[in-house]
């Protein structure tokens, strides 16, 4: 690794330390993030050309900004047609690639040379919005972990929370052949009669199958007081969609845990941190996301890319110290609008309907996709 | 004493001004129906209300009936040259600028379409041209080699007699992308001697209830005939109860939308789909000399600019082959100038927020190749997303987000290069109009090539949007679909000779 990476890395652990635990409003936050983030820009313009030379055409290289929030956001479309890293590619430890549902062939890429930064945000974030003051809890995962894709960011996300997070009796319930559900209600039950509190992890897709599995068995759980529940990702076309809040009610109904234990993580293999809704953090149940001291969210307008105010909807940006090697500031196809200090998501941004009879962009691909 | 009125005249201009309400439909007499506000919308006079009707499956049908009715009444006998005459007569009325139905359109269209007011102006006249008489027979006599046919049984060449009849009732389902494009079809169906049940979308839902009363100005009886309402597409209740009611339905519009229709549509009535098609430009190293170059880059911005690139036959992206006085990446930068050009004279309407991301999204895909080192360049309006040219090095065909984002192709061959990257487009039934700029020498060949491929209509640029009286709509026919035909066989009408008593 080249020492000016290994010196930014330091940067960064030094800026998760300091900062892991505060709000992330406080005024020396937010001007120690602002020199970060640019100081990352700086680097990443220089040992990553296709980042350097999307900067330059947008006419945003590092001395042409007085801002983090001017830093050009990479649109997570970059991820999939370059090798976004600043050590060789090559070389990386692993490299977590999107699900590419539209295009297999197409995934976006994130390299990982290390995984100092990324354990660091990982655990610092989940301890704040998950743990709270509890140490461990009994884990049990019920989505892929990385025993089964190491490509995936959940994958490893999940098996971390394990190890950082996990009592002895905490495992993953995903094999090969999908879901160990009877394993998994064993598991329950055990915990159940322990009076154990679990931390149950998982792709929100994925607990519809086992909710539905568990009203065909016609089994409830009273999960003891402390329980958790964390889901992320949303539907994706995974499972049927469902209503978040019939979700929340069935997590209540099916294993005891009320709407103030759960929690939703927001992630993207984009990024190498994740935000949180404040429910479990602030005891008051919300939909808004927040994000550690150095993942900041953006809203733009969709119409110039710019910020966007308070309370207006628009496209997310995110910048993620964390993202060193990659691209410090990504640009998403979520929406979503600013709000108290957080933001709400709400869902993807649809693509251009054309208003007639000419030819929309979704036409054209389904008749290719139904040719081919 | 200081002099009063002009004071009060201010504060009452402060006041909050009514809205104008705007009738959206348009029912035969006797029909009454609830009506409810369903969109409102601003003008250069202030705000303004649409109106609908409330409907439901019996309302409906009751419609339907009655134009019916009335159809038999007076319509079914009406004659081809009545019904031509009527028409044209009440296009000349729009083809006057002072016409209180065509300043009202005026008016009200940039706020209800978004598109610019000046551009909607110079569209309308122009459409509204093609429908004087000397077009109007045009038209028919393309299609049918004698017109009379509609009124008559009419000899035929290869004896015997033939006469059409038209649909009793025409169910049209039209979509809102371009005003006025829903009159092509009621004149069409009007000759066909159809009553007409039209279904506007909120999107324009004016155009056909003007042109309805245009009709009603000119002959009350013949609009009787005619019913136009707008209501959200998709509803299955209404459309199938119309469809029912109908013995022939035609639709414009998306994919989604034809599908929709076509479903519910039971086999054997007829079906006639104007669904989602794309155009392209094609230009030639002979429309590219110094002399030309201006002209060719306005006429092609023009087609851009108007209605923002909504029409079916609005290009999506041109070829540019080398050899001109300038390359293709010059005529890209070249385009854009012109795009911002017409971006103060026509300014292009509001978007979505996704259709403006739709929009940023193509931009970053280019940039990010640009940034590779790829073949392509993005010029593109600062700030907005009013106007976008992509530059590409390698022909290709992707379709564009369309509200004036245009993709430059590069090519060494028009023939060789553009039409081989038009072809699983045309392959699929999706490619309509090629404005072209040519030499006269290849212009049978490239048509010969484009049409092989799928094309149907190849026109000069800055014409694109405006097809001629006697096109083949989308390679089809106007009338010819609606219509059936009955025969009296050759040799009939000489046997039926000896069944006169007076036959020797």
């Amino acid at each position: 690794m080249r020492p000016e990476s290994a010196a930014i890395i330091r940067d960064v652990l030094q800026y998760i330390e300091r900062y892991g635990n505060s709000a992330a409003d406080s005024p020396a936050a937010e001007r120690d993030f602002g020199a970060l983030a640019l100081q990352l820009f700086a680097f990443q313009c220089e040992h990553n050309a296709a980042y350097r030379n999307y900067a330059k055409i947008k006419r945003k290289l590092p001395g042409q900004l007085h801002s983090w929030r001017e830093i050009p956001p990479m649109p997570i479309q970059g991820f999939k047609r370059s090798a976004l890293s600043c050590e060789p590619p090559e070389e990386a430890l692993a490299v977590f690639t999107t699900s590419g549902t539209t295009n297999p062939e197409l995934r976006g890429r994130q390299y990982h040379p290390t995984f100092d930064v990324w354990d660091a945000s990982m655990r610092t974030g989940f301890r704040r919005f998950v743990m709270g003051s509890v140490p461990r809890l009994r884990t049990l995962v019920i989505s892929p972990a990385e025993d089964l894709n190491a490509n995936s960011s959940l994958s490893r996300y999940l098996s971390q929370a394990i190890r950082f997070f996990g009592t002895d009796g905490s495992g993953t319930y995903f094999r090969h052949d999908g879901l160990a559900a009877d394993e998994l209600i064993a598991g329950l039950q055990d915990c159940e009669r322990s009076g154990e509190p679990v931390l149950l992890l998982g792709a929100t897709f994925a607990y519809v199958p086992l909710l539905d599995r568990l009203q065909e068995l016609d089994v409830r759980f009273r999960l003891a007081p402390g329980s958790r529940i964390l889901d992320t990702g949303g539907f994706k076309g995974q499972s049927r969609e469902v209503p978040m809040d019939w979700l929340y009610g069935q997590f209540e109904e099916r294993f005891g845990v009320p709407r103030s234990g759960c929690v939703n993580m927001y992630g993207m293999t984009e990024l190498c941190s994740q935000y949180y809704d404040d429910t479990l953090a602030s005891g008051k149940p919300t939909t808004l996301k927040r994000g550690p001291a150095w993942l900041r969210p953006l809203v733009l307008d969709p119409h110039t890319l710019l910020p966007a105010p308070d309370g207006q909807v628009g496209v997310l940006a995110h910048i993620d110290l964390a993202n060193w090697n990659s691209c410090v500031a990504i640009l998403t196809e979520d929406l979503g609008v600013m709000r108290d200090g957080g933001f709400e998501l709400l869902g993807r941004i649809g693509g251009a309907e054309a208003r007639g009879c000419s030819l929309a962009v979704e036409q054209f691909i389904r008749s290719n996709e139904g040719n081919a | 004493m200081t002099a009063p009125g002009r004071g009060e005249g201010d504060m009452n201009k402060a006041i909050k001004q009514e809205p104008l309400q705007v009738q959206a439909y348009f029912l035969p007499p006797g029909i009454e129906a609830d009506v409810t506000v369903a969109a409102r919308f601003d003008t250069p006079d202030g705000p303004a209300e649409l109106l609908v009707p409330a409907l439901n499956e019996d309302k409906l049908r009751s419609i339907a009936d009655e134009l019916k009715r009335r159809r038999e009444e007076y319509l079914a006998s009406l004659t081809t040259a009545d019904v031509v005459e009527r028409i044209a007569a009440a296009a000349e009325r729009w083809l006057d600028p002072a016409y209180p139905h065509r300043q009202l359109a005026e008016r009200l269209l940039p706020g209800l379409t978004g598109y610019a007011a000046d551009s909607i102006r110079l569209q309308l006249k122009r459409y509204m041209r093609t429908f004087r008489k000397k077009e109007l027979l045009r038209f028919i006599g393309e299609e049918l080699d004698d017109p009379l046919m509609l009124d008559e049984f009419r000899p035929r060449k290869s004896g015997g007699f033939s006469r059409a009849y038209g649909p009793e009732l025409i169910f049209h389902v039209f979509s809102g992308n371009v005003p006025g494009v829903s009159l092509w079809s009621l004149a069409m169906g009007l000759v066909a001697r159809s009553a007409q049940l039209g279904k506007t979308s909120l999107a324009e839902p004016l155009m056909a209830v003007l042109f309805a009363r245009s009709l009603a100005e000119i002959d009350p009886r013949l609009a009787e005939a005619i019913a136009i309402v707008p209501w959200k597409g998709g509803s299955r209740e209404l459309e199938s109860a119309a469809i029912a009611s109908a013995d022939a339905v035609v639709v414009y519009g998306g994919g989604g939308t034809v599908e929709s229709v076509r479903a519910i549509v039971p086999a054997g009535k007829r079906f006639v789909a104007y669904g989602p098609k794309a155009s392209v430009a094609l230009i030639g190293r002979e429309a590219l000399t110094p002399d030309r170059l201006n002209g060719t880059v306005a006429r092609l911005a023009a087609d851009i600019a108007h209605y923002d690139q909504q029409s079916c036959m609005s290009p999506h992206c041109v070829y540019v082959e080398e050899g001109g006085s300038v390359d293709a990446r010059s005529f890209a930068a070249y385009a854009a100038a012109e795009l911002g050009r017409l971006q103060l004279r026509w300014p292009r309407s509001a978007l979505t927020d996704s259709e403006a991301y739709a929009i940023h999204d193509v931009r970053n895909r280019y940039w990010l190749e640009e940034a590779e080192g790829g073949g392509a360049a993005v010029y593109a309006s600062p700030g907005g997303t009013d106007w976008t040219v992509i530059y590409r090095d390698v022909p290709g065909f992707d379709v564009s987000p369309l509200n004036r984002t245009l993709v430059v192709y590069r090519c060494r061959s028009l023939e060789d290069d553009a039409v081989p990257a038009l072809a699983s487009c045309g392959r699929e039934g999706l490619l309509q109009t090629c404005g072209v700029a040519v030499h006269p020498q290849r212009l049978f060949g490239m048509a010969e090539r484009l049409g092989r491929i799928g094309a149907n209509r190849l026109c000069p640029l800055g014409t694109m949007l405006q097809a001629k009286a006697g096109w083949h709509h989308d390679g089809r026919f106007n009338l010819i679909d609606l219509l059936r035909f009955a025969d009296i066989e050759r040799g009939t009408e000489d046997d039926a000779e000896q069944y006169d008593p007076d036959f020797e």
